[in-house]
């Protein structure tokens, strides 16, 4: 490879993989670097016929192989049958006649200079976990930190990151959620001041840089491939149920062939203890920092509350519980299984206390109204589970309306409750599941809740 | 089981005969996502050129995410969503008559969107117009857009009965794209035009 090449051309496109026509690059300057041989093209989608006269396709964006997820049409641009992916369609469509272009050249170097600014001491428990993962990246395992929330799971990473960036190793931090990746955000830039530290969402702001950190959201490695010598999944098991499995390749993807994945949640699935206990290592925290139990789930019933909701009243006791929030001045979280009920419900709130806001999936002021919360602009927040993980409000009271719908299974459960009694300064709250009729789920979580105060580890 | 083809959940479907013969396949989408398209069922007042215009949904915030993902992010799965009411509207005897897109800029987005809902409708048609330039309508006042030249012409070759009719298009807006093409066909010596749009904006 003789032929000079654009090093930012190399810096954005190695570890990723991305469509030819739509790089922040000229297409002519691409096209040059491909004569060159710097850049390898790949078809975007494989399609084979297999023994039984089906056609199989193979999306090599994010690896979608599910059928449904494919259409087929007649291309005026190649003459023929197209095949296009929709699963990964949002982030500009790839079908048979789009290309996809890698770096095929020489890969760049990172910087060995990355300081830890990070001031604060790590519990001896925290520690331990953060040197057992060091010794795992060192060896390339694959590393679970099972970690009740609240205590501390960030800071466990810090070191293990650094001690990756200073042998000029590339890491990334991904989540399935954003909500999770904009927590984050801060925290890593404040933490690694000298590093090149990018955040990748939907709709984040692309830039040509080539960051050795990377926070992403899961979907956004679909257009990685072998990028990063570690990655850490956060929140690992709140992944979109139905998209679960090509999101997992599309993380096995962007990390490089022999690259441990790591996982870090308060709630594993089972599925993900088994594996990890069969190829990996796993850390137990069952201890939130400040050493403070979690706060265990009361159950209090409020029968047929979607009627009245519907009818247009708030059922008693969840009046009463609102008001007392409002009365000693405590920010709350009240959670709702479906957006209908909530917004519902909304109007009745506000009769309580006008300044109450609701917040949901798809609402674009979500970021702003946690924010406010936050900063005691808002007395309180009616949610369904999109806040269930990732936020941190100091002395937060959380009510679930319905705590016996499908939605609140153990986990959601366990995750809602980590919301509570976070801060030093407020280590215990109130943790109310309002219900019309006792789930296996909530007593699960409860008993999973308690087992961790006592020490146990759940298996 | 069936995912819906615009917000990906699952569609519960009840098993009819009509869905194991292969005949219904209106479930592409969820009762939610058809719940939020508003139809338009406007029918204009005629004039020399066009003797019925008929829309067959307003435009709302549901149909600009459709249009976006049907046409921008090039999604041609979507152009059966509105297969039935399309096939109910263009069924009959007149002459289907999509409007036509620039062939290059039909080469750059793969397809024509027009094309696309009339075959998922199993309606058939002919092209007899085509593009004379590649200027975009917006771009221009409504005085200009009326001074303008023809923005279609006849296909060399083709022969115009005198008989009824029908253009297809997307979407209505100010009907100056549909009285251009209605005005080739009238002076080509078709008896009768009309019109039918997907959406009125
Ligand atoms: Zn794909
Ligand atoms: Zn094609
Ligand atoms: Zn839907």
């Amino acid at each position: 490879m003789q032929n000079p090449f654009d090093p930012a051309i190399r810096d954005f496109l190695t570890g990723r993989i991305w469509l030819r026509l739509h790089t922040p690059f000229s297409i002519e300057t691409i096209d040059e670097h491909i004569e060159a041989g710097h850049i390898q093209t790949i078809p975007g989608i494989i399609s084979t016929k297999s023994l039984t006269r089906q056609t199989n396709h193979f999306c090599n964006r994010c690896e979608n192989t599910t059928p449904s997820r494919f259409t087929t049409f007649n291309c005026a641009k190649c003459k023929g049958p197209c095949t296009y992916c929709r699963h990964c369609l949002k982030m500009g469509r790839v079908s048979t006649c789009t290309e996809l272009i890698v770096w095929n050249g020489e890969p760049p170097t990172y910087p060995t200079t990355h300081s830890l600014a990070w001031l604060g001491t790590l519990t001896p428990r925290q520690q331990q976990a953060s040197n057992e993962l060091t010794t795992s990246n060192q060896t390339n395992i694959p590393h679970l930190i099972h970690a009740v929330c609240g205590s501390g799971k960030t800071e466990i990473l810090f070191e293990p990151i650094h001690k990756l960036l200073t042998a000029g190793k590339r890491v990334c931090i991904a989540a399935p959620r954003v909500d999770v990746i904009l927590e984050l955000e801060p925290r890593l830039r404040a933490a690694f001041p000298q590093t090149a530290v990018e955040a990748l969402y939907g709709g984040s702001e692309s830039t040509t840089a080539s960051p050795q950190l990377i926070l992403a959201t899961t979907h956004q490695l679909y257009r990685f491939r072998h990028a990063f010598d570690a990655i850490f999944v956060d929140e690992a098991d709140a992944f979109p149920y139905t998209a679960e499995e090509t999101l997992q390749r599309a993380v096995r993807k962007a990390a490089k062939p022999q690259a441990p994945v790591h996982f870090v949640t308060a709630t594993p699935s089972d599925k993900l203890l088994a594996h990890m206990k069969k190829i990996g290592h796993i850390s137990t925290i069952n201890r939130r920092y400040h050493g403070h139990p979690l706060p265990v789930p009361r159950y209090d019933a409020l029968w047929n509350y979607t009627k009245r909701i519907q009818k247009g009243k708030l059922p008693k006791k969840l009046t009463e519980w609102t008001q007392a929030r409002l009365d000693k001045n405590e920010p709350f979280l009240i959670f709702f299984h479906t957006i209908k009920l909530m917004e519902q419900a909304e109007p009745l709130f506000r009769q309580l206390n006008p300044k109450i806001a609701a917040v949901h999936a798809a609402h674009p002021d979500r970021k702003q109204h946690v924010q406010a919360l936050r900063d005691k602009k808002i007395p309180g927040l009616l949610t369904t589970t999109i806040l269930e993980r990732g936020i941190t409000i100091p002395n937060v009271q959380v009510a679930v309306v319905g705590a016996e719908q499908l939605i609140f299974n153990k986990g959601a459960l366990v995750q809602i409750g980590g919301r509570v009694g976070r801060s030093a300064h407020y280590p215990t709250g109130d943790f109310v599941l309002f219900h019309h009729g006792i789930t296996y789920a909530m007593d699960e979580a409860k008993n999973e809740i308690i087992q961790l105060n006592k020490g146990g580890v759940p298996t | 089981m069936n995912e819906c083809l615009l917000c990906d959940s699952t569609i519960a479907s009840t098993p009819t005969w009509k869905a194991l013969l292969g005949l219904d396949d209106t479930t592409i989408i969820c009762q939610d996502c058809s719940k939020k398209f508003v139809h338009a069922e406007i029918r204009n007042d005629t004039d020399e050129l066009l003797d019925q215009v008929t829309s067959l949904y307003s435009y709302n915030e549901a149909m600009r995410d459709y249009l976006h993902q049907f046409k921008f992010l090039q999604d041609i799965a979507l152009a059966g969503i509105f297969a039935h009411e399309l096939h109910a509207q263009l069924k009959g005897n007149a002459i289907i008559c999509p409007i036509p897109m620039h062939p290059h800029k039909k080469i750059m987005r793969t397809f024509a969107p027009v094309d696309e809902l009339l075959t998922s409708a199993r309606i058939p048609f002919t092209h007899l117009l085509e593009k004379t330039g590649t200027e975009s309508m917006g771009e221009k006042t409504k005085d200009q857009r009326l001074v303008m030249n023809p923005l279609f012409a006849l296909k060399p070759g083709t022969m115009i009965q005198p008989t009824t009719y029908r253009l297809v298009d997307d979407i209505y807006t100010t009907g100056t794209t549909l009285r251009h093409a209605a005005t080739v066909l009238k002076q080509a010596g078709a008896k009768r035009v009309e019109a039918v749009t997907l959406i009125r904006a």
